[in-house]
């Protein structure tokens, strides 16, 4: 089943951590939000395999965005 | 004289520039990202140009964005505010070779003191002390574990043209083993961030405390020194409270960091505004760090002790005035300090971005209280850029007396929708050591570690 990684601050897409297909655990970081000046690391709240990037370095995020959406058991 | 000027810049230094070109009668155009459509300054400029997207790389980094606006708008002069392009040297050769004025040092001056490494070697020339180590760049790891060898550990490995805390490695006793790995994480984020990835040695002063010295200096050889700022209450490298005169600066140390400034600004043919930066160490030694070629976010404490404008000596200095100031009618009158409030968590300085659902401003009746901001009730704190919200100024005959009245500023100060550091301001400004002058740059993490 589908589950997303939602951004957790505003701001912009530092960087995303993971490629599609990568398998992630629960607590990895994988992706990173330039908040304020200050990077801020997503930590994905779920064990799973990454099935789609949502967005890409330098975009726009909104709390509860979803930015990675993982293929979880 | 300037007549139209460009403020390439957002935020509360923007109201703080046309400020002074109103008094000077000079038009301004402001600039503006889309994060920033609503800010209550842009109906303060005599016109408003959108640069681009929230996003600071394509807005307010923007060169040719900026650029284009300044020719659209017909102005005749670019005030870069700080931080943003205002130390940019290819900025500024762009605002010149379009025919008009830039307001800062000239773009040969700003490119060549983006090297400290440059900054470190004029400074030796000219017999001014520069914080021991090397002068030169660093070509490998064995070179910096020779030179810890010889002069201890700790060591501090900086990155040439670094700036704002970025790109610094602290080499311990212990960490020795660490030294390949710590050069090859510099000159990684020096090539990625700065686009060179030279670094040099720094010793680590003892409980240092940060000196720094405001100068203008004009076309003519002409400088002028207006009192030193202490900025040792830092977190991470940022400065969070201000003062000037500092506590612990002597006449006679005031006088050799003044002749200090002036050699060094001399041998570097700067004009303009600008701050050289010193280290203290607990011997009451004075080191050079670096020059910074912009106007500083503090320099409202030095305006207070002063009674000078600084934004409109830039101004007219730009338009190519003369330095009517000498160095005997500089008199440092009372005492002044700044808090720099962030939307921030007071505790974790965890940012705080969103929407001020209540503004309410202390009273500024007394001409002792001061507040540059760019706040307004119902507007946005966007997530995109630093989180400063306010500088909060105050003035007395003495530091007891500016220090009390900066505790009722901002005790009366309320922000609210955002968290801001008004709380650790306060804790900061009634702290014993505060109060007492006896501190270093290590101050606020002593005081969290209680």
């Amino acid at each position: 089943m589908e589950k997303a990684v939602n951004a957790h601050m505003p701001g912009l897409v530092a960087r995303v951590v993971v490629n599609e297909g990568a398998k992630v655990t629960q607590g990895q970081e994988v992706a990173v939000i330039n908040c304020m000046k200050n990077e801020l690391s997503v930590l994905s709240p779920y064990d799973g395999t990454v099935k789609k990037i949502m967005v890409a370095e330098w975009d726009e995020v909104e709390v509860d965005m979803p930015m990675i959406i993982l293929e979880c058991e | 004289m300037i007549k139209k000027l460009l403020i390439a810049n957002r935020g509360e230094i923007v109201p703080r520039i046309i400020k002074a070109c109103r008094e000077l009668g000079i038009a301004t155009i402001a600039v503006y990202s889309e994060a920033d459509k609503n800010a209550f300054y842009l109906e303060q400029a005599d016109e408003a140009y959108l640069i681009g997207p929230a996003n600071p790389l394509k807005s307010y980094l923007n060169i040719d964005a900026i650029i284009e606006a300044a020719k659209k708008s017909g102005a005749d002069a670019v005030h870069p505010g700080y931080g943003f392009l205002s130390e940019n040297a290819a900025f500024a050769a762009a605002v010149t070779a379009n025919g008009m004025t830039w307001v800062g040092p000239a773009p040969a001056v700003l490119k060549s003191i983006e090297s400290k490494c440059y900054c470190r070697e004029l400074a030796t020339q000219v017999d001014v002390p520069v914080v021991p180590g090397t002068v030169k760049p660093v070509q490998d790891p064995d070179e910096i574990r020779r030179f810890g060898f010889q002069f201890g550990f700790p060591i501090i490995l900086k990155l040439d043209k670094g700036g704002g805390g970025k790109g610094i490695e602290i080499i311990s006793a212990q960490g020795q083993g660490q030294v390949k790995q710590a050069f090859e994480r510099l000159s990684r984020i020096g090539q990625l961030a700065f686009a060179s990835s030279d670094c040099y040695i720094e010793v680590k002063v003892n409980k240092p405390r940060h000196i720094e010295i405001q100068f203008i200096a004009d076309d003519y050889g002409n400088i002028v020194c207006l009192g030193e700022r202490e900025c040792s209450i830092q977190r991470r490298y940022q400065k969070i409270i201000e003062e000037s005169p500092s506590a612990v600066v002597t006449e006679n140390d005031r006088e050799n960091l003044y002749q200090y400034t002036a050699r060094l600004i001399q041998a570097m043919h700067y004009q303009g505004a600008g701050t050289v930066e010193y280290l203290r160490s607990d011997a009451g030694k004075y080191y050079f760090m670096e020059v910074n070629a912009r106007l500083q976010v503090e320099h409202p404490v030095t305006e207070y002790v002063t009674g000078l404008d600084i934004v409109k000596w830039q101004l007219q200095i730009a338009s190519g005035g003369q330095l009517e100031l000498k160095q005997s009618d500089i008199q440092l009158n009372g005492h002044a300090v700044e808090a720099r409030v962030y939307a921030e968590d007071p505790v974790t300085f965890f940012p705080s971005p969103g929407r001020i659902t209540k503004l309410r401003f202390p009273s500024m009746d007394d001409g002792r209280l001061r507040i540059d901001h760019a706040l307004d009730e119902g507007g946005v704190v966007p997530p995109y850029y630093d989180p400063l919200l306010a500088k909060v100024i105050a003035w007395g005959t003495s530091r007891s007396e500016s220090i009390q009245r900066l505790k009722d500023g901002l005790a009366g100060f309320v922000i609210e929708g955002v968290k801001t550091t008004i709380p650790v301001n306060l804790d900061i400004i009634s702290n014993a050591k505060f109060l007492a002058g006896t501190f270093d740059t290590s101050f606020i993490e002593e005081m969290q570690k209680k």
